[in-house]
């Protein structure tokens, strides 16, 4: 669907964004990278595909107005991160046209925090991600206040586990996964919430509670995909005990995650659309769905 | 008198929570995680309605309604399946494999209840048991 994407970098040889190509290609770009500002115009004007630029300090030093001006020409939504070592609020100030400015030399922290936020568009239109927060808020709503913490972002195709995991598939005219990850003491919280006649739980009693958990707000997410008369199944849940582990797929873009909190309980979500045709999502709702908590008699 | 309702679901979590809910409404709940589990149930003991999920191991829930309307005891008693599948067309092969509700989760226990009493309506308990001492506070 989306593996094509691709992220122009303009830095000398040996620049101060080498290390920023690995970043890039573990969240699934393609990464071009030329040395000189010239040679970006060209690739700008010959590639629709592009879905972001990274110029380095230095490079924009040789030339960056004129390729601030021939970019917004030729794409005046293409976005442009900018490297920069003065000072980037007066930099800002004084081009207020510039999409965002990263400090040199770039952290890779910084760096994913910055592409998520520019780039979650790319692989999760806003209705789709619209709808996995929704969802996710919607379930847990039913056994407390939870909120999303911070902004959505970009994970790549190796997830940090905690504790207790789930991961339900789901296959059809979408395809992909959702795991769902906390740890036993954030489960126990929870299960005091929904059952607190309950006094002892089990670990296994916990990993069905993550696990039904990720089924009820994969269903809510598959409500989204039914209206526009997708046809979604998905499989029963993957139970994963293992903290401090890491999960690594065969994705070839980024998850998409939230954090969702509620007091001190912490819950970490993270969506892989592996496939879909977005065109779907142009033609309008057309089926029905129910909602949550309906009862429907046939 | 006490219904007896069977819930058959693969996830502890839900039959728990379901189990909370009617037995505080006076119901006696039977469980069963899979399909197959909860037609060994239907035939041992006498049930007025079933809670039944569909992504279930061994046998699916759909299978297990279609198996069950074989069954001349059970060719109308009330299923609701309960599951995370919202579509409306998925709830139509609900109702071509028997059963008489779809029920979406997240359960709102007071519409499932309620959905409970309309579908039991008039009809006697088959246990012949009386109602469980926390009675119906509806």
């Amino acid at each position: 669907m989306i593996s094509d994407r691709q992220v122009l970098v303009v830095d000398g040889a040996e620049g101060a964004l080498s290390g920023v190509m690995d970043e890039l290609h573990e969240l699934g770009f393609r990464v071009i990278w030329v040395p000189t500002i010239a040679a970006a115009l060209e690739f700008v004007s010959a590639s629709p595909r592009l879905s972001l630029v990274l110029v380095s300090a230095a490079a924009a030093q040789l030339g960056g107005p004129e390729f601030l001006n021939g970019v917004k020409a030729l794409r005046p939504a293409l976005r442009i991160i900018w490297g920069v070592r003065a000072d980037a609020t007066r930099i800002r100030k004084r081009r207020p046209s510039l999409d965002t400015l990263l400090p040199e030399p770039v952290g890779a922290g910084t760096l994913r925090e910055t592409l998520s936020s520019l780039l979650a568009e790319c692989f999760y239109p806003s209705s789709i991600s619209s709808a996995v927060k929704t969802a996710a808020l919607e379930v847990l709503g039913t056994w407390g206040e939870f909120e999303i913490e911070g902004d959505s972002f970009l994970v790549p195709n190796h997830s940090a586990l905690s504790e207790l995991s789930a991961i339900i598939g789901f296959s059809g005219q979408a395809t992909g996964q959702l795991l769902i990850s906390m740890s036993s003491t954030d489960a126990k919280a929870l299960h005091r919430r929904m059952l607190p006649s309950t006094l002892a739980v089990a670990t296994d009693r916990l990993e069905d509670l993550v696990g039904e958990l990720c089924n009820q707000i994969l269903g809510r997410i598959n409500a989204f995909f039914s209206r526009y008369s997708c046809d979604v199944q998905q499989t029963t849940p993957l139970f994963i005990r293992s903290a401090g582990s890491s999960l690594r797929y065969a994705g070839q873009h980024p998850s998409f995650g939230i954090q969702l909190v509620s007091g001190q309980t912490s819950i970490s979500l993270e969506y892989y659309l592996a496939d879909f045709d977005k065109s779907k999502l142009l033609v309008g709702t057309a089926d029905q769905v129910m909602n949550a908590g309906e009862v429907h008699f046939l | 008198m006490s219904w007896v309702i069977l819930i058959v679901d693969d996830s502890a979590t839900t039959r728990a929570l379901v189990r909370d809910e009617f037995e505080a409404k006076g119901a006696r709940v039977l469980e069963a995680e899979n399909g197959k589990e909860g037609l060994w149930r239907l035939r041992a003991e006498p049930v007025d309605l079933i809670v039944c999920d569909i992504h279930m191991p061994v046998m699916d829930g759909l299978q297990m309604i279609q198996e069950l309307r074989k069954l001349p005891e059970h060719a109308t008693t009330p299923v609701f399946v309960l599951t995370s599948d919202a579509a409306v067309t998925r709830a139509a092969e609900g109702k071509k494999a028997g059963a008489n509700a779809w029920v979406v989760k997240p359960i709102n226990a007071a519409s499932l209840w309620k959905a409970v009493e309309k579908a039991l309506f008039g009809k006697p308990s088959r246990s012949g048991r009386p109602a469980s001492p926390r009675g119906n506070e509806s």
